[in-house]
């Protein structure tokens, strides 16, 4: 027998906790087509590009990092009985100084001052840091599901490196810090960022809610033990390389990388198409279209595909495409199982609560899908002309939209129908 | 006698929609026993509240949960 009927916890966070992330989130990818309307061919132009730096920082910290986090809170319980302690401090400190950091590195980039680029860095790092101390707290705790937990641990690891030096970036700017080659310390934070912490995150995530979710074969084993290890090790490894200019190999090294999130990806579509459950919703078309742009990044990346296009695919396709696709599923199952616990503890087991669906109707989550395929499209033509980005930054606006109104929609729904029930069990 | 769901090839949150719909069925004294494919850390909360036992065995891709109720007079609401 397993122990498990020991179990004493408080599984899930309050509903507020992960609800307040994922509401502010879409904020910042709005914002960010603000920055693209307003400086659009800036952003296309070049990757150094201050409007590039301030769209990147928006989307990934203020967007991607404070979805990560709010999911992570509520899934850690869920699928490893490890609860984040004090979630619903850590779950604010998160919040507001995620927001605040993204907010202030978007402004301090796009020019209004280093102070306030410096106050960027280190309200993004207290809440980063935060996050991290609570959550690795809460593996050490964690029961069954071994490979998610551990790919979990190696992507906290390079979120660890990512603030540091990104920290040690801002030290340099600032002249605190002498760094002798600045760019190739940029080259580290960036491929920790995305590589590690985003990459290693999402892979790790997916060896448990991909089987789950979609009903697949569960993911091979070399794969779920072997991937996290492989990434870290080859990071450390193209780092050191890279810092003492031997670049040549440094490139093989991270080319291991992204061939295994290529391979990845592959696997990913070829489980989801041996799905017992033959359904299409919006969830897997999200998954599909961030593993065909992941796919694709690691090709052109290979073939030396200009870097802006390589940022469009992971930035936008990855980056904004599968956060929504998982929202999908997260947020109404998290209102679901709120409303079902309310419901056994008042003793009412005779008032069921309504099915999943009911809190995000397919339809509205394919139309977003849509959306976001149009806009994925904008972007690359925008690429190509660049005069065009102003109609990419509308679509990305409408995508960022629809995302925050679907969510804050499933919100209502989840509050009318608590009061419903609470009526009904009066 | 024990009662048998097989809930491995459901998609969350029907799997939890389904004990709970077989416990309520469950006569005095049965005992159910439920198939899936991940430890169901939620249900063991639901399960809490509701006064039952249960026990775990199986490994990962294949679980067996065996739930009882702790007080079989009470748990007849």
């Amino acid at each position: 027998m397993l122990n498990t009927a020991g179990l004493s916890l408080e599984q899930a966070p309050p509903i507020q906790v992960p609800f307040r992330l994922f509401l502010t989130a879409p904020l910042f990818l709005l914002t960010a087509a603000f920055i693209l309307g307003w400086q659009g061919d800036a952003v296309f132009v070049s990757r150094w590009s201050p409007a590039a730096l301030a769209v990147t920082h928006l989307i990934v910290i203020g967007f991607l990092g404070q979805i990560m986090c709010g999911a992570l809170l509520q899934m850690l319980p869920v699928i490893a009985a490890a609860p984040v302690p004090a979630v619903r401090f850590v779950g604010s400190t998160v919040n507001l100084f995620l927001a605040a950091g993204a907010a202030l590195l978007g402004l301090g980039f796009l020019g209004i001052g280093q102070g306030v680029l410096t106050a960027g860095a280190v309200c993004s790092a207290i809440g980063f840091l935060t996050f991290l101390v609570a959550a690795s707290v809460a593996l050490t705790r964690a029961k069954g599901a071994a490979q998610t937990i551990r790919g979990i641990g190696f992507a906290f690891a390079s979120l660890l490196v990512t603030v540091i030096v990104g920290l040690l970036l801002i030290g340099a700017l600032n002249g605190w810090i002498s760094i002798p080659r600045l760019f190739d310390f940029v080259t580290m934070h960036l491929a920790w960022g995305l590589l590690g912490w985003v990459g290693l995150l999402i892979a790790g995530v997916a060896f448990q809610i991909v089987p789950m979710f979609h009903v697949t074969p569960a993911y091979p084993a070399w794969l779920t033990s072997g991937l996290a290890p492989v990434v870290v090790a080859a990071l450390a490894l193209g780092s050191l390389l890279v810092m003492n200019d031997t670049k040549r190999v440094a490139f093989a090294t991270f080319a291991i990388v992204v061939a295994a999130f290529t391979l990845f990806a592959a696997v990913t579509a070829w489980l989801q198409v041996r799905r017992e459950r033959k359904r299409v919703d919006a969830t897997l078309l999200h998954w599909w279209v961030a593993m065909a742009c992941v796919a694709a990044a690691g090709i052109g990346w290979a073939l030396g595909a200009a870097p802006e296009l390589i940022g469009i695919l992971i930035l936008f396709g990855l980056g904004a495409g599968l956060p929504a696709g998982m929202l999908f599923k997260i947020v109404p199952f998290l209102a679901w199982f709120h409303l079902q616990h309310r419901q056994l503890a008042s003793g009412r087991l005779d008032v069921r609560v309504p099915n999943m669906l009911k809190f995000l109707p397919d339809r509205w989550a394919r139309l977003q899908f849509a959306i976001h395929v149009l806009t994925l499209l904008g972007l690359l033509l925008a690429w190509v002309v660049p005069a065009l980005s102003s109609l990419a930054a509308v679509a990305l606006g409408l995508t960022a939209a629809t995302l925050g109104a679907l969510i804050l929609a499933s919100i209502v729904r989840f509050r009318r129908i608590a009061e419903d029930l609470a009526s009904a069990s009066a | 006698m024990d009662v048998s769901l097989d809930v491995s090839l459901l998609e969350p949150p029907e799997p939890l929609e389904r004990v709970l719909d077989a416990l309520a069925g469950l006569a005095d004294g049965d005992r159910l026993r439920v198939k899936l494919r991940r430890q169901p850390f939620p249900l063991y909360n639901f399960l809490r509240q509701m006064g039952y036992e249960w026990e775990t065995t199986g490994a990962e891709g294949r679980f067996e949960v065996l739930i009882w109720s702790a007080n079989p007079a009470a748990s007849s609401r």
